[in-house]
């Protein structure tokens, strides 16, 4: 298996980094701006990630 | 109008005044406007610097609030556990490597002259199996700081997750290994990997 599979499926690193990250802190909760800065990828582009996760229901808004 | 009846107050001299304030107790709003009458009197007059602080002071009482609200308002988001495929997605996403093993001991190569690195936790897909353990242990000489810190970064970057690490002189592990340290001794019988092992162990 090579080992970019996931990236490849994923479409990105950046994306499978989100993931990832999302995945490994799993109770946490986060803004977008702080979940840019831990994984080092621009905030532009994790912020429009958030809002499709949100979309299919991945992710949700904590109150 | 309003002019008017300063004037009308200014003649009455200070004293009479306060009694007034005194005996009246007078609402709030017409507090300033005794100040003013006050000031008058004393030939005082708000400098413009008092004005624009007080100015200043009001815009600030009025942003701090709202400043506040935003930091708390930012949108905080979590993992939805009704998500349809939500265990699936976790599944498939824990079982990839969180880190590159090439890259890392090629990075790991170039923060110093480093003897044994090993990874364990979180990097063997087994998180907290023991809060002992380290994720990365580095034994090395002339390491550079500045590059280790930046290397770390991008790999709790990669990883996604905060990376408990120890980094220790040759001479020093040499002297843990041979009095059967309990920091070394779990992290070397527990699951692991040597990713650089110039010590023969």
């Amino acid at each position: 298996m090579s080992k970019n599979s996931l990236e490849l499926i994923f479409e990105s690193k950046a994306r499978l980094k989100i993931l990832k990250f999302l995945f490994r802190n799993i109770e946490s909760d986060f803004d977008a701006r702080e979940m840019a800065d831990r994984i080092q990828e621009d905030p532009r582009f994790v912020k429009g990630e958030i809002k499709k996760f949100v979309g299919i229901g991945l992710l949700k808004v904590k109150k | 109008m309003a002019k008017r009846k300063n004037k009308k107050r200014i003649t009455k001299d200070k004293k009479s005044v306060k009694r007034k304030q005194r005996k009246n107790k007078m609402p709030r709003k017409k507090k300033s406007k005794r100040i003013k009458v006050v000031r008058k009197k004393n030939k005082m007059k708000p400098s413009t610097k008092s004005k624009r602080k007080n100015l200043k002071a009001k815009k600030v009482l009025h942003k701090g609030p709202v400043l506040a609200g935003e930091t708390s308002l930012r949108p905080r988001y979590v993992l939805n556990h009704d998500f349809e495929f939500f265990y699936e997605l976790r599944d498939l996403i824990l079982k990839s490597s969180p880190a590159e093993n090439d890259g890392m001991v090629q990075k790991i190569n170039k923060i110093g002259r480093v003897k044994l690195a090993i990874i364990s936790g979180v990097f063997m897909n087994k998180e907290n199996m023991d809060s002992l353990v380290p994720d990365l242990l580095i034994v090395g000489d002339d390491i550079d700081r500045r590059k280790f810190r930046s290397f770390l970064k991008s790999l709790e970057a990669e990883v996604g997750k905060e990376i408990r690490f120890a980094v220790m002189d040759k001479e020093e592990f040499k002297y843990r290994l041979a009095m059967f340290d309990r920091f070394i001794r779990v992290l070397l019988e527990g699951p692991h990997e040597k990713l650089i092992n110039k010590l023969g162990l």
